[in-house]
């Protein structure tokens, strides 16, 4: 993969007096890499408002520009101005980090709606988010753990071998011999979590004359919530070794072990899991049924911890997931998890029957459960809408029998669909939707990038069946 | 009755301590100096000798704190990438030294931390004139040449801010404070190497 630099390089010629020259844009990405991350309020709102606008005149330029030019011209210039906001979007994340960071992450798990090589750009964002300095990150360790790295490992790799959105990873080894790695955070970055969020809230105000800001709110700050509790590594921790008793030997699913004596919540101390990642594993060129496995790992991972652990993976993006040597598949970043309380326990087995009979009165029922719209609100418009969205997600696991995930079609539906509601902001629903949607997505993404061909279905019942769960109801 | 060098050595030494347990115990504020002089059972008035006001026993500390961190720092060190790396270790150093009277450093932003002050009282150079021969060793070895008199005073108004922010940070074991220093030395390395090539390129015929 080409790096960054050398893409801009390769733009046409551009026509835009106002954009920097691609050498001066170049130079200023490279450059980020050594910025800190900004920590005061105003100085964070203040990159967010350039960006947005930087990206607001790239677009408003291309439009303008459309009323005089050919359609492939067009078509051009759109590629281009693309280009451009993925340049400026990644230069101001690798500088915002933390929270912005995520926001790349969820647009990379959308292949096909941003230009492939805007995705394998943001791609990058995985694992290589600007790094600490050893000194920094030496200070961090003995503020955390008390010591310095070097007497409290007996080997502490000072280079990091991969970057984690809110901090960056180190291997080391303990003095007992067990290979380990280290997840260390960025020093206040929870901070900056609190205030991107209410800058993000600043933005939104204009929305708060509509009548579902109410949900707008309620949703950004489960977001905030959610992203706030990823900042504590002590809960992940916790976490993971719940998810890891879920597991056994034979499902060829790895969940790391903590090192509960060297972990904070500022620092993750857990196994070092020896594998590939993810696009790696796919570049390697493996064979259907190599690929298919995988994805049938990965699957069964999800309905465990869903079924069993009444716990929604959310973060599903290749930086997350390793294949081992011998297949099987590891699971990283447990940060971001979606506990299924009372409440939404009860909602889910609705939405269960839906998906399970794939009957439309189920799931106009589970959608207006969810979506909690005054009845008059049920347009004819809004149950097509949403209940076509709903069928798309649910269609692979009521159908049965072999699927075929890397249907560039299928999923350019799904995709439509999604838009097609933001677009007709028919997205009133509980406040943990959009990291709900961020998960459907993430996981689809993944099964797509693999061409998975498998039968979901038959995974998922024998999830349930493993729990007990009595569904005879639903016939 | 002539007092061995040794003996006032052991009495400054005793109300170091006294200071320090009393400040810890009772705050900062709330501590007069017949307290500490009581404590280490002397009278008032030969805790004069030693010390004339609370701050310069505040300031003796922290001298005494820093001068440890600079005798610690490997000055030589070469595992560091650039000067800002070099400085953060060495600020990061004197932090830990520190750490104890964290609370009591505003005392100090008026007398000892202020940038106008070039002697403490009766102590010989101040803490700023120790700290600062570093950060100009530092600034040679990474190829900064001789480090100019604005450029240590923006240095040390920015350390001065940097103790000011973590005697007060609430933050988890102070980390904001950490990113705090990160910034401001990405800030002061950044613009002495913009100085000092603005200032290369002037000097070029």
């Amino acid at each position: 993969m080409p790096s960054l630099a050398q893409l801009l390089e390769s733009f046409p010629e551009t026509h835009d007096a106002d954009a920097p020259a691609d050498a001066a844009l170049s130079e200023m990405i490279d450059s980020t890499a050594l910025r800190p991350v900004p920590l005061g309020r105003m100085r964070r709102f203040g990159l967010l408002g350039t960006l947005q606008a930087k990206i607001a005149a790239a677009y408003l330029f291309y439009w303008v520009r459309g009323w005089f030019t050919s359609a492939a011209e067009r078509e051009r210039l759109l590629a281009e101005t693309h280009w451009k906001s993925a340049a400026r979007v990644l230069d101001s994340m690798s500088y915002l980090r933390g929270a912005a960071m995520k926001v790349g992450q969820t647009l990379a798990n959308f292949p096909d709606v941003a230009p492939r090589a805007f995705v394998e750009t943001l791609d990058q964002l995985h694992y290589d988010a600007p790094p600490m300095h050893w000194s920094l990150l030496a200070e961090m360790v003995r503020n955390e753990l008390g010591d310095d790295p070097q007497q409290l490992f007996a080997r502490f790799e000072q280079r990091a071998f991969a970057a984690a959105s809110l901090g960056q990873v180190h291997r080391a080894e303990l003095r007992s011999g067990e290979e380990v790695v280290l997840k260390i955070q960025y020093p206040g970055i929870a901070r900056t979590i609190r205030e991107d969020m209410r800058n993000l809230l600043l933005f939104l105000l204009p929305s708060r004359l509509s009548k579902d800001w109410e949900s707008v709110k309620a949703q950004a700050d489960d977001l905030r919530r959610r992203l706030e509790l990823e900042t504590d590594y002590e809960a992940e921790a916790a976490t993971l070794t719940a998810v890891r008793s879920l597991f056994r030997e034979d499902d060829g699913i790895v969940v790391p072990r903590v090192h509960s004596q060297f972990s904070t919540p500022r620092i993750l101390t857990m196994d070092r899991i020896k594998g590939v990642h993810l696009d790696e594993f796919v570049a390697r060129g493996p064979t259907q049924e190599q690929r298919n496995e995988v994805a049938k790992r990965l699957i069964r991972a999800w309905y465990r911890m869903m079924y069993s652990g009444r716990l929604l993976y959310l973060d599903f993006h290749p930086g997350n997931i390793m294949v081992l040597d011998d297949g099987r598949v590891g699971l990283l970043d447990f940060g971001m998890m979606l506990p299924l309380n009372d409440e939404l326990w009860t909602l889910f087995h609705v939405i269960d029957r839906a998906l399970t009979t794939g009957r439309r009165e189920d799931r106009i029922a589970a959608n207006e459960m969810w979506c909690d719209v005054d009845r008059d609100a049920w347009t004819a418009d809004r149950v097509e809408i949403t209940d076509a969205y709903a069928d798309w997600c649910w269609r692979a696991r009521y159908c049965g029998g072999e699927f075929d995930f890397g249907d560039e079609a299928d999923f350019r539906e799904g995709v439509d669909l999604f838009a097609k509601m933001a677009a007709r902001r028919y997205t009133r629903a509980k406040p943990c939707t959009p990291v709900i949607c961020r998960s459907q997505f993430g996981w689809r993404s993944i099964l797509y990038r693999l061409r998975a061909k498998f039968d979901i279905r038959a995974i998922a019942e024998s999830e349930v069946k493993a729990t007990g769960w009595d569904r005879s109801d639903y016939l | 009755m002539r007092v061995s060098a040794e003996t006032k050595q052991a009495t400054r030494d005793r109300i170091l301590r006294s200071a320090q347990r009393l400040f810890a115990d009772q705050g900062y504020d709330a501590t007069t100096t017949r307290d500490i002089a009581r404590t280490a059972n002397i009278a008032a008035g030969t805790l004069f000798n030693y010390f004339p006001t609370k701050d310069a026993i505040v300031a003796s500390w922290a001298r005494q704190a820093l001068d440890d961190a600079t005798e610690a720092f490997d000055l030589e060190a070469s595992d560091v990438s650039g000067l800002e790396e070099d400085l953060f270790s060495f600020v990061a150093l004197g932090l830990r030294k520190l750490k104890l009277m964290r609370k009591h450093l505003p005392a100090l932003l008026e007398t000892s931390l202020s940038p106008l002050v070039t002697h403490d009282a009766g102590d010989g150079p101040s803490l700023r004139v120790a700290q600062l021969e570093v950060v100009a060793k530092l600034a040679a070895k990474h190829g900064h040449g001789e480090i100019s008199t604005v450029a240590l005073q923006m240095y040390w108004s920015l350390y001065a801010g940097l103790l000011t922010f973590w005697s007060q940070d609430e933050s988890r074991k102070q980390e904001d404070t950490l990113a705090l220093l990160d910034q401001s030395l990405n800030m002061f390395v950044g613009w002495l190497r913009n100085n000092g090539a603005a200032r290369s390129a002037t000097n070029q015929p």
